[in-house]
């Protein structure tokens, strides 16, 4: 059973910032409502009002231009992320990352935005999206602001998003576009864990981006790196910056042996992908 | 309280909901579609499972007011006058029910796999009742099932039944 809150689903973005200006911390916005229903039932969130994003047709545009480059809108679902043919045309890691995000009909509601928003240091965005350099788009009444999504997320489920604000849309910039890329994922369960530990990478010009999710409390991006250094080097560079924790899901140290191993086999997955792409 | 307009299986209903009730437990408790199971209710088991719009979601997480306008389909929408369909009947045959508390929300997880896709690999199966737990069989019995009414032409009796509703439109009013 959920508690007796109100449903608001307002038809525009005018009419949804005014409701949040109005009603402040007492309103909570949502999309597929996938983490926001579940910490419902579990007595975690108590919103007075939830604020259904659907009906606005701005926040549904998912597009991409050689300019602008990828911008998901809030209410994109992760589903159709995958089938755009442009993501993974130009972002494989997008690609790769969302496909292992639960299941097939969980990811019919799950949305990109809701889970950057969630923030939580194991979600599958946040990774690939860092080494994409991904920017966070943010709306209120009281006008626009356009972060990186490294500053966006400041802690374990912790971001600066204010209550009266929401995300618009997150872009991808197109430095990185058309860069090979790979996501690799420890969980127990395929479709129904979250992350164990996670690595994301996207080789480019001759360099590598990499960054680590569930092993510190926000998803961390490596420095970027010639796509010649040695697999040594780069593991190292990951172990110095991760802090991982023992907790339900597995030991310090296996987060922090995977992480090696994860990075190992996205270096050798990217150099053959090169080899192949010029042979 | 919210006045909402949907259909399930065919049939239109306007109804007054709860705004804070979902989708399956106001399908259950209000409406007697007991077909779609509760689970775990939170989005895990796949139990819930039904189609809304084309698409199928865990009820559990979504709320009944979000399915105005909808169009839902129910495991309750499949066999008609005691006639099953092809995918039905093969789960009966395989042995792919044992306590059938999976079985509702698995068979709209398949009718939506063989609408997408009219004759899937057994690796393509496998992917598309990822969402759906089951405790008793194993899994296998359920896959042999699925390739087995694809091959009988489950996907086609669907398009069909697809077609006739669509030129139906409008639904009968409760
Ligand atoms: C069974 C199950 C399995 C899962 N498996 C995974 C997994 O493998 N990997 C993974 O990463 N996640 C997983 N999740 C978590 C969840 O599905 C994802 O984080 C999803 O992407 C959230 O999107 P949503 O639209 O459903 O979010 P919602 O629940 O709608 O929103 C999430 C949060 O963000 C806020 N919010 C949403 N949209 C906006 C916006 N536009 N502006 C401001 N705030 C907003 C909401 O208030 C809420 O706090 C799982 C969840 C379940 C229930
Ligand atoms: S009851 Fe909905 S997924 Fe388990
Ligand atoms: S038949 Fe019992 S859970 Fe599947």
């Amino acid at each position: 059973m959920l508690h007796e809150f109100a449903y608001h689903r307002p038809a525009s973005l005018e009419e949804a910032l005014g409701f949040l200006k109005e009603k402040g911390s007492a309103a909570t916005v949502f999309a597929g409502g996938t983490d926001l229903f579940v910490n419902i039932r579990a007595g975690v969130a108590k919103p007075g009002t939830v604020v259904d994003l659907k009906g606005i047709p701005a926040l549904r545009t998912l597009s991409w231009d050689d300019r602008e480059g990828l911008s998901i809108g809030a209410c994109v679902t992760v589903n159709e992320l995958l089938q755009h043919p442009e993501t993974s045309r130009y972002y494989p890691v997008l690609h790769a990352a969302g496909e292992e995000l639960a299941t097939y009909q969980l990811r019919n509601r799950a949305t990109v935005v809701g889970n950057i928003v969630t923030a939580s240091p194991c979600g599958d965005f946040g990774s690939p999206l860092l080494t994409l350099s991904g920017e966070v788009v943010l709306l209120s009444a009281d006008g626009e602001r356009r972060v990186p999504l490294r500053d966006f997320i400041t802690g374990v489920k912790k971001t600066i998003i204010k209550p009266e604000e929401i995300v618009a849309r997150v872009i991808v910039p197109v430095t990185w576009a058309g860069a090979a890329g790979g996501y690799e994922k420890l969980k127990r369960i395929k479709g129904h864990d979250l992350g164990v530990v996670s690595v994301a990478m996207i080789r480019h010009n001759g360099a590598i981006r990499c960054a680590v999710s569930s092993a510190a409390p926000t998803p961390v991006l490596l420095p970027d790196m010639p796509a010649s250094s040695p697999v040594k080097e780069v593991q190292d560079k990951a172990q110095e910056m991760i802090s991982p924790i023992d907790d339900v899901r597995c030991t310090r140290e296996y987060r922090a042996f995977m992480v090696n191993v994860f990075i190992e086999r996205l270096m050798k997955h990217l150099e053959s992908a090169r080899q192949e792409a010029s042979a | 309280m919210k006045a909402i307009t949907f259909e399930i299986n065919g049939r239109r209903y306007e109804r007054e909901v709860p705004e804070y009730k979902t989708l399956l437990h106001y399908l259950r408790e209000d409406l007697g579609f007991t077909g779609t199971k509760e689970g775990c209710g939170a989005g895990e088991c796949g139990a819930c499972t039904l189609i809304m719009n084309g698409k199928p979601v865990n009820s559990c997480l979504v709320l009944a007011v979000e399915a105005d306008g909808a169009v839902i389909e129910t495991i309750e929408g499949e066999a008609r006058e005691g006639k099953l369909t092809i995918v039905q009947k093969s789960f009966d045959e395989h042995h792919a029910v044992q306590c059938g508390f999976c079985t509702g929300g698995m068979i709209m997880s398949v009718k939506d796999l063989l609408r997408r896709n009219s004759s899937p690999e057994r690796a393509e199966v496998i992917e598309g009742i990822e969402g759906n737990f089951c405790r008793c069989t194993g899994y296998e019995q359920i896959i042999e099932a699925v390739l087995d009414a694809a091959g009988r032409g489950a996907a086609e009796e669907i398009r069909q039944r697809d077609a006739a509703a669509s030129s139906k439109k409008g639904g009968r009013d409760v």
